[in-house]
């Protein structure tokens, strides 16, 4: 086999990376597993965040997600097709608001909590999942905003208390 | 035209991003305890993580299904202990990657994946209904055919992209015992294709 071969060879080899779907549906099996599997308890938080106050990390990470919000310009409303300009925002949006509920999140979050953010996470999943189908929706861009914006209000209120 | 390929790319690479963003938001949400999130999370990973599988252990459906499985219910288990700091995509990878090669180390009835791969070398001489050299296989069947352990490495490495350091790590052994494991799968490859050794 001459060096030409082997590098044909290699490439074949990288191309045998792709997806196989299963041929049956294994939701139904594993939906059931999980109904009678307890997930593993979350990692306790950092040391050095839960020695600030939480009230001042809140403020501090709130005020720094709103200024970069800020500072990311408003995509218009006619935007082009195509125009990667929506999603960059949502991404840099998730982005910003992830960092902060990781730094907020360090500690354990009240049981009764868990509900509300699970709703919140799941429409932010839907409304990034409907601007990756439709990276035109502006409007969209709002909703996510907002919707981040309860679930850091909730996640600083859960800190405090 | 160059604006229009930067475009092409950049747009390619914000779908990636906005992709890794809604599984982290999805992650967060199963994490907590959301099956219904976990169903969008296996429903838009389930190709890629039987893919790895498959390829590791071999094509033998069933099998490999019910690790895809396990795969998942491990994933389940291990969410809250995600810290956020690769993908979940990668995560996945990963998780599916060492599920298979547990299944791998743990088989009975034949030669082990630790040990005795040689008498494993011939198996991809002979065709399905056990004629002569297998000429005509096809690269698939043919890396299919490899011993457990060399099958793995040339995976990991010339299908998966993983690097040897990487790998020897996840399997348990020295660097050099990989690259010497990857030198021993692309000879028996070849010798599997046809191809002069």
């Amino acid at each position: 086999m001459n060096a030409q071969e082997e590098e044909t060879l290699r490439w074949q080899l990288r191309g045998l990376r792709r997806d196989v779907e299963p041929q049956a549906d294994l939701w139904p099996g594993i939906a059931a597993r999980i109904a009678a599997t307890p997930q593993e308890a979350a990692l306790p938080g950092k040391s050095r965040t839960r020695q600030l106050a939480p009230w001042a990390v809140a403020a501090s990470l709130l005020l720094a997600v709103g200024m970069v919000w800020r500072m990311v310009p408003v995509a218009p409303q006619q935007a082009p097709v195509g125009n990667p300009l929506i999603r960059q925002q949502a991404v840099a949006m998730t982005l910003d608001y992830e960092r902060a509920f990781a730094h907020l999140q360090q500690g354990d979050i009240q049981p009764e909590m868990h509900g509300a953010f699970g709703e919140l996470d799941r429409s932010a999943a839907q409304i990034l999942t409907a601007i990756d189908r439709d990276p035109d929706a502006s409007f969209l861009l709002e909703q996510l905003r907002r919707t981040y914006a309860r679930r850091l209000q909730l996640t600083q209120r859960a800190v405090m208390t | 035209m160059l604006t229009a390929a930067m475009s092409e790319s950049m747009t390619d690479t914000t779908t990636a991003e906005v992709a890794a963003a809604t599984d982290a938001a999805l992650a967060r949400s199963a994490a907590a305890g959301d099956a219904c999130a976990f169903e969008s999370i296996y429903r838009r990973h389930a190709g890629r993580v039987h893919g790895v599988i498959v390829r590791l252990v071999g094509a033998q459906g069933v099998r490999a299904e019910d690790l895809t499985q396990e795969a998942f219910v491990r994933a389940w288990q291990a969410l809250p202990k995600f810290r956020f700091e690769s993908a979940v995509s990668t995560w996945l990878h990963r998780l599916a990657v060492t599920t298979a090669l547990m299944e791998l180390r743990s088989r009975r009835g034949g030669p082990r994946f630790d040990e005795d791969e040689d008498a494993l070398d011939g198996l991809g001489m002979t065709d399905s209904a056990g004629n002569g050299t297998a000429l005509s296989m096809d690269l698939e069947r043919a890396v299919a055919t490899l011993p457990p352990r060399a099958r793995a490495v040339l995976v990991l490495h010339d299908v998966e992209g993983w690097k040897h350091e990487e790998i020897a790590n996840e399997l348990g052994m020295a660097v050099g015992s990989s690259k010497a494991q990857l030198h021993r799968a692309r000879q028996l490859l070849r010798g599997r294709l046809g191809g002069e050794v």
